[in-house]
Protein backbone atom coordinates (compact mmCIF):
# COMPACT_ATOMS: atom_id res chain seq x y z
CA UNK A 1 0.00 0.00 0.00
CA UNK A 2 0.95 3.24 -1.13
CA UNK A 3 2.48 5.59 1.96
CA UNK A 4 0.16 8.27 1.16
CA UNK A 5 -2.69 5.95 1.27
CA UNK A 6 -1.74 4.91 4.43
CA UNK A 7 -1.40 8.37 5.49
CA UNK A 8 -5.15 9.22 4.12
CA UNK A 9 -6.84 6.36 5.83
CA UNK A 10 -4.78 7.49 8.83
CA UNK A 11 -6.03 10.43 8.68
CA UNK A 12 -9.83 9.30 7.53
CA UNK A 13 -9.80 7.30 10.89
CA UNK A 14 -8.74 10.10 12.87
CA UNK A 15 -11.61 12.01 11.46
CA UNK A 16 -13.67 8.94 12.12
CA UNK A 17 -12.48 8.51 15.41
CA UNK A 18 -13.61 12.22 16.70
CA UNK A 19 -16.86 11.64 14.35
CA UNK A 20 -17.96 8.78 16.30
CA UNK A 21 -17.17 10.59 19.89
CA UNK A 22 -18.87 13.68 18.67
CA UNK A 23 -21.49 11.32 17.80
CA UNK A 24 -21.35 8.99 21.38
CA UNK A 25 -21.07 12.68 23.24
CA UNK A 26 -24.00 13.62 21.41
CA UNK A 27 -25.95 10.31 22.11
CA UNK A 28 -24.63 10.48 26.10
CA UNK A 29 -26.12 14.30 26.38
CA UNK A 30 -29.53 13.61 25.21
CA UNK A 31 -29.47 10.64 27.48
CA UNK A 32 -28.59 12.59 30.62
CA UNK A 33 -31.00 15.57 29.44
CA UNK A 34 -33.57 12.82 29.01
CA UNK A 35 -33.05 10.92 32.27
CA UNK A 36 -33.22 14.49 33.89
CA UNK A 37 -36.04 15.39 32.40
CA UNK A 38 -37.87 12.16 33.83
CA UNK A 39 -36.91 13.35 36.96
CA UNK A 40 -38.10 16.58 36.72
CA UNK A 41 -41.78 15.57 34.98
CA UNK A 42 -42.67 13.00 37.57
CA UNK A 43 -40.63 12.58 41.28
CA UNK A 44 -39.75 16.81 41.43
CA UNK A 45 -43.14 17.78 40.35
CA UNK A 46 -44.44 15.18 42.96
CA UNK A 47 -42.37 17.11 45.48
CA UNK A 48 -42.93 20.39 44.50
CA UNK A 49 -46.98 19.81 44.57
CA UNK A 50 -46.79 18.27 48.02
CA UNK A 51 -44.51 21.03 49.22
CA UNK A 52 -47.47 23.82 48.33
CA UNK A 53 -50.44 21.92 50.15
CA UNK A 54 -48.07 21.21 52.86
CA UNK A 55 -47.38 24.78 53.48
CA UNK A 56 -50.95 25.71 52.61
CA UNK A 57 -51.47 23.53 55.20
CA UNK A 58 -49.86 24.97 57.84
CA UNK A 59 -51.90 28.51 56.43
CA UNK A 60 -55.05 27.08 57.02
CA UNK A 61 -53.90 26.05 60.77
CA UNK A 62 -52.52 29.87 61.11
CA UNK A 63 -56.07 30.82 59.81
CA UNK A 64 -58.34 29.14 62.20
CA UNK A 65 -55.54 30.47 65.12
CA UNK A 66 -56.63 34.04 63.23
CA UNK A 67 -60.32 33.07 63.37
CA UNK A 68 -60.05 32.51 66.92
CA UNK A 69 -57.79 35.06 68.06
CA UNK A 70 -59.53 38.06 66.52
CA UNK A 71 -63.25 36.84 65.84
CA UNK A 72 -64.91 38.92 68.01
CA UNK A 73 -64.83 41.76 65.39
CA UNK A 74 -67.58 40.55 62.77
CA UNK A 75 -65.46 41.81 59.87
CA UNK A 76 -62.59 40.01 61.02
CA UNK A 77 -64.12 37.01 61.75
CA UNK A 78 -65.63 36.99 58.14
CA UNK A 79 -61.93 38.00 56.58
CA UNK A 80 -59.95 35.16 58.47
CA UNK A 81 -62.77 32.41 58.23
CA UNK A 82 -63.16 32.83 54.75
CA UNK A 83 -59.08 32.76 54.57
CA UNK A 84 -59.51 29.58 56.87
CA UNK A 85 -61.61 27.87 54.37
CA UNK A 86 -59.97 28.80 51.61
CA UNK A 87 -56.70 27.38 52.52
CA UNK A 88 -58.91 24.49 53.92
CA UNK A 89 -60.07 23.64 50.15
CA UNK A 90 -56.69 24.51 48.62
CA UNK A 91 -55.48 21.74 50.91
CA UNK A 92 -58.27 19.26 50.16
CA UNK A 93 -57.83 19.82 46.30
CA UNK A 94 -54.34 19.99 46.48
CA UNK A 95 -54.18 16.29 48.33
CA UNK A 96 -56.96 14.30 46.38
CA UNK A 97 -55.08 16.11 42.95
CA UNK A 98 -51.86 15.05 43.88
CA UNK A 99 -52.98 11.31 44.81
CA UNK A 100 -54.39 10.96 41.59
CA UNK A 101 -51.46 11.80 39.95
CA UNK A 102 -48.80 11.00 42.30
CA UNK A 103 -45.75 8.22 41.09
CA UNK A 104 -45.07 6.14 44.21
CA UNK A 105 -47.27 4.03 45.70
CA UNK A 106 -46.25 4.36 48.87
CA UNK A 107 -46.82 8.18 48.95
CA UNK A 108 -50.62 7.75 47.34
CA UNK A 109 -51.26 5.35 50.67
CA UNK A 110 -50.27 8.08 52.88
CA UNK A 111 -52.03 10.98 50.95
CA UNK A 112 -55.02 9.06 50.96
CA UNK A 113 -54.91 8.70 55.00
CA UNK A 114 -54.00 12.51 55.39
CA UNK A 115 -57.45 12.95 53.08
CA UNK A 116 -59.44 11.66 55.86
CA UNK A 117 -57.50 12.56 58.91
CA UNK A 118 -58.01 15.97 57.19
CA UNK A 119 -61.86 15.29 56.73
CA UNK A 120 -61.92 14.41 60.36
CA UNK A 121 -59.81 17.39 61.41
CA UNK A 122 -62.66 19.78 59.11
CA UNK A 123 -65.39 18.32 60.52
CA UNK A 124 -64.26 19.53 64.18
CA UNK A 125 -63.31 22.55 63.07
CA UNK A 126 -66.44 23.24 61.85
CA UNK A 127 -68.13 22.25 65.10
CA UNK A 128 -65.80 24.40 66.70
CA UNK A 129 -66.51 27.54 64.83
CA UNK A 130 -70.29 26.83 65.38
CA UNK A 131 -69.24 26.63 69.23
CA UNK A 132 -67.13 29.93 68.68
CA UNK A 133 -70.14 31.69 66.71
CA UNK A 134 -72.73 30.44 69.44
CA UNK A 135 -70.50 31.40 72.36
CA UNK A 136 -70.16 35.21 70.97
CA UNK A 137 -66.80 34.60 70.06
CA UNK A 138 -65.37 32.04 73.52
CA UNK A 139 -62.11 31.19 71.69
CA UNK A 140 -61.46 28.69 74.84
CA UNK A 141 -64.44 26.52 73.78
CA UNK A 142 -63.69 25.98 70.25
CA UNK A 143 -60.23 25.57 70.76
CA UNK A 144 -61.16 23.15 73.70
CA UNK A 145 -62.79 20.93 70.83
CA UNK A 146 -59.92 20.80 68.05
CA UNK A 147 -56.78 21.76 70.50
CA UNK A 148 -53.99 18.96 69.02
CA UNK A 149 -56.48 18.31 66.35
CA UNK A 150 -54.21 19.16 63.52
CA UNK A 151 -51.38 17.02 64.77
CA UNK A 152 -52.37 13.68 62.72
CA UNK A 153 -52.95 15.29 59.45
CA UNK A 154 -49.40 17.32 59.92
CA UNK A 155 -47.54 14.35 60.93
CA UNK A 156 -49.17 12.60 58.03
CA UNK A 157 -48.21 15.06 55.37
CA UNK A 158 -44.25 14.99 56.40
CA UNK A 159 -44.88 11.49 56.27
CA UNK A 160 -46.18 11.85 52.22
CA UNK A 161 -43.48 14.52 51.98
CA UNK A 162 -40.68 12.85 53.54
CA UNK A 163 -41.21 9.28 51.26
CA UNK A 164 -41.50 11.69 48.13
CA UNK A 165 -38.36 13.54 49.16
CA UNK A 166 -36.90 9.78 49.68
CA UNK A 167 -37.89 9.19 46.05
CA UNK A 168 -36.55 12.18 44.58
CA UNK A 169 -33.34 11.47 45.94
CA UNK A 170 -33.56 7.29 44.57
CA UNK A 171 -34.13 8.68 41.28
CA UNK A 172 -31.68 11.37 40.86
CA UNK A 173 -29.02 8.93 42.54
CA UNK A 174 -29.54 6.53 39.71
CA UNK A 175 -29.47 9.19 37.37
CA UNK A 176 -26.53 9.81 38.55
CA UNK A 177 -25.33 6.33 38.58
CA UNK A 178 -26.64 5.63 34.84
CA UNK A 179 -24.71 8.93 33.54
CA UNK A 180 -21.69 8.02 35.30
CA UNK A 181 -22.11 4.50 33.74
CA UNK A 182 -22.54 5.97 30.32
CA UNK A 183 -19.94 8.26 30.66
CA UNK A 184 -17.17 5.46 31.60
CA UNK A 185 -18.60 3.71 28.40
CA UNK A 186 -18.26 6.77 26.35
CA UNK A 187 -14.64 7.07 27.56
CA UNK A 188 -13.72 3.30 27.13
CA UNK A 189 -14.79 3.55 23.71
CA UNK A 190 -13.49 6.27 22.45
CA UNK A 191 -10.45 5.45 24.33
CA UNK A 192 -10.52 2.01 22.86
CA UNK A 193 -10.85 3.84 19.25
CA UNK A 194 -7.84 6.29 19.94
CA UNK A 195 -5.59 3.46 21.22
CA UNK A 196 -6.10 0.98 18.03
CA UNK A 197 -5.96 3.77 16.12
CA UNK A 198 -2.69 5.09 17.79
CA UNK A 199 -1.01 1.95 17.94
CA UNK A 200 -2.01 1.69 13.89
CA UNK A 201 -0.35 5.05 13.35
CA UNK A 202 2.40 4.17 15.38
CA UNK A 203 3.33 1.15 13.94
CA UNK A 204 3.03 2.59 10.16
CA UNK A 205 5.11 5.38 11.24
CA UNK A 206 8.10 3.15 13.01
CA UNK A 207 7.54 0.93 9.32
CA UNK A 208 8.21 3.73 7.13
CA UNK A 209 11.41 5.18 9.61
CA UNK A 210 12.72 2.07 9.62
CA UNK A 211 12.93 1.63 5.84
CA UNK A 212 14.00 5.34 4.90
CA UNK A 213 16.74 5.10 7.90
CA UNK A 214 17.54 1.93 5.63
CA UNK A 215 17.18 3.97 2.32
CA UNK A 216 19.11 6.96 3.85
CA UNK A 217 22.25 3.81 4.75
CA UNK A 218 22.16 2.78 0.98
CA UNK A 219 22.08 6.14 -0.31
CA UNK A 220 25.33 7.63 1.89
CA UNK A 221 27.28 4.38 0.75
CA UNK A 222 26.25 5.17 -2.81
CA UNK A 223 27.22 8.84 -2.22
CA UNK A 224 30.38 7.50 -1.17
CA UNK A 225 30.85 5.31 -4.18
CA UNK A 226 31.57 2.47 -1.47
CA UNK A 227 29.69 -0.48 -3.05
CA UNK A 228 31.42 -3.35 -2.42
CA UNK A 229 29.19 -5.88 -0.88
CA UNK A 230 26.51 -3.29 -1.16
CA UNK A 231 23.09 -5.18 -0.41
CA UNK A 232 20.20 -3.47 -1.18
CA UNK A 233 17.13 -5.16 0.48
CA UNK A 234 14.35 -2.68 0.45
CA UNK A 235 11.06 -4.02 -0.39
CA UNK A 236 7.45 -2.92 -0.80
CA UNK A 237 4.80 -1.80 -3.20
CA UNK A 238 5.14 1.60 -1.59
CA UNK A 239 6.82 4.64 -2.72
CA UNK A 240 10.12 3.89 -0.48
CA UNK A 241 10.06 0.12 -2.19
CA UNK A 242 9.55 1.84 -5.68
CA UNK A 243 13.01 4.06 -4.37
CA UNK A 244 14.86 0.91 -3.00
CA UNK A 245 14.12 -0.64 -6.48
CA UNK A 246 15.93 2.54 -8.21
CA UNK A 247 18.45 2.40 -6.08
CA UNK A 248 18.79 -1.19 -6.80
CA UNK A 249 19.00 -0.09 -10.15
CA UNK A 250 21.61 2.48 -10.12
CA UNK A 251 24.28 -0.34 -7.64
CA UNK A 252 23.98 -2.64 -10.36
CA UNK A 253 25.02 -0.19 -13.27
CA UNK A 254 27.72 1.07 -10.88
CA UNK A 255 28.91 -2.02 -10.44
CA UNK A 256 28.83 -3.29 -14.23
CA UNK A 257 30.82 0.39 -14.86
CA UNK A 258 33.36 -0.99 -12.22
CA UNK A 259 32.96 -4.14 -13.82
CA UNK A 260 33.62 -2.68 -17.33
CA UNK A 261 36.25 -0.88 -16.29
CA UNK A 262 38.26 -3.88 -14.56
CA UNK A 263 37.12 -7.03 -16.85
CA UNK A 264 36.41 -7.55 -20.63
CA UNK A 265 32.35 -8.60 -21.71
CA UNK A 266 31.23 -11.66 -20.97
CA UNK A 267 31.60 -14.11 -23.35
CA UNK A 268 28.19 -14.81 -24.95
CA UNK A 269 27.15 -18.78 -24.97
CA UNK B 1 25.94 -21.15 -14.65
CA UNK B 2 23.95 -18.37 -16.41
CA UNK B 3 25.30 -18.75 -19.85
CA UNK B 4 21.80 -16.97 -21.18
CA UNK B 5 21.95 -14.01 -18.97
CA UNK B 6 25.59 -13.53 -19.88
CA UNK B 7 24.78 -13.76 -23.20
CA UNK B 8 22.73 -10.94 -22.99
CA UNK B 9 25.65 -8.58 -21.34
CA UNK B 10 27.59 -9.65 -24.56
CA UNK B 11 24.49 -8.48 -27.21
CA UNK B 12 24.08 -5.09 -25.02
CA UNK B 13 28.12 -4.87 -25.06
CA UNK B 14 28.10 -5.69 -29.16
CA UNK B 15 25.29 -3.42 -29.84
CA UNK B 16 25.08 -0.56 -27.28
CA UNK B 17 29.30 -0.61 -25.49
CA UNK B 18 29.89 0.01 -21.68
CA UNK B 19 26.50 2.14 -21.88
CA UNK B 20 24.16 -0.63 -23.12
CA UNK B 21 25.85 -3.08 -20.40
CA UNK B 22 25.38 -0.45 -17.89
CA UNK B 23 21.98 0.53 -18.72
CA UNK B 24 21.36 -3.46 -19.34
CA UNK B 25 22.13 -3.77 -15.13
CA UNK B 26 21.00 -0.71 -14.46
CA UNK B 27 17.60 -2.11 -16.14
CA UNK B 28 17.86 -5.86 -14.50
CA UNK B 29 19.39 -4.68 -10.99
CA UNK B 30 21.86 -7.69 -12.30
CA UNK B 31 25.23 -6.58 -13.42
CA UNK B 32 27.14 -8.98 -15.17
CA UNK B 33 29.27 -10.58 -12.77
CA UNK B 34 25.80 -11.66 -10.91
CA UNK B 35 24.73 -12.55 -14.20
CA UNK B 36 26.86 -14.99 -14.44
CA UNK B 37 26.40 -16.89 -11.30
CA UNK B 38 22.31 -16.49 -11.19
CA UNK B 39 20.21 -19.08 -12.61
CA UNK B 40 18.64 -18.86 -16.40
CA UNK B 41 15.31 -18.89 -14.30
CA UNK B 42 12.37 -17.44 -16.87
CA UNK B 43 12.07 -14.46 -14.46
CA UNK B 44 15.48 -13.58 -15.26
CA UNK B 45 15.18 -14.52 -18.82
CA UNK B 46 11.99 -12.03 -19.53
CA UNK B 47 13.47 -9.22 -17.43
CA UNK B 48 16.65 -9.43 -19.80
CA UNK B 49 14.54 -9.43 -22.56
CA UNK B 50 12.54 -7.03 -21.68
CA UNK B 51 15.41 -4.38 -20.83
CA UNK B 52 17.40 -5.15 -24.37
CA UNK B 53 14.05 -4.51 -26.26
CA UNK B 54 14.33 -1.25 -23.99
CA UNK B 55 17.64 -0.43 -24.96
CA UNK B 56 16.54 -1.00 -28.45
CA UNK B 57 13.82 0.89 -28.70
CA UNK B 58 15.67 3.94 -26.90
CA UNK B 59 18.56 3.79 -29.21
CA UNK B 60 15.87 4.50 -32.25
Amino acid sequence: MKIATKLQLLFAGIVAVFVLSVAVLIAQMSALSGGYDAVLASPVRDMDQARVIQVNFKKEVQEWKDTLLRGYNPKDLATYSGQFRAKEAAVRDGAVALSKTVHDDQARQLLNQFIAADDVMSAKYQRAFDVFVAGDADFKAADKLVRGQDRPPTDLFDKVVSRLETKVQATVAAQQQSARRNLLVALGFSGALLIVLGLMGFLTVRSIVKRLARLHAVSARLAQADVEGLSIDISGKDEIGEFGESMAGVHAAIEELLHAAQAPVPAAA
Amino acid sequence: MATRLAGYYAQAANEFGVVGRMKLAMLTKIPSERAATEPDSPAHIQAFEQALKQLRAGAR
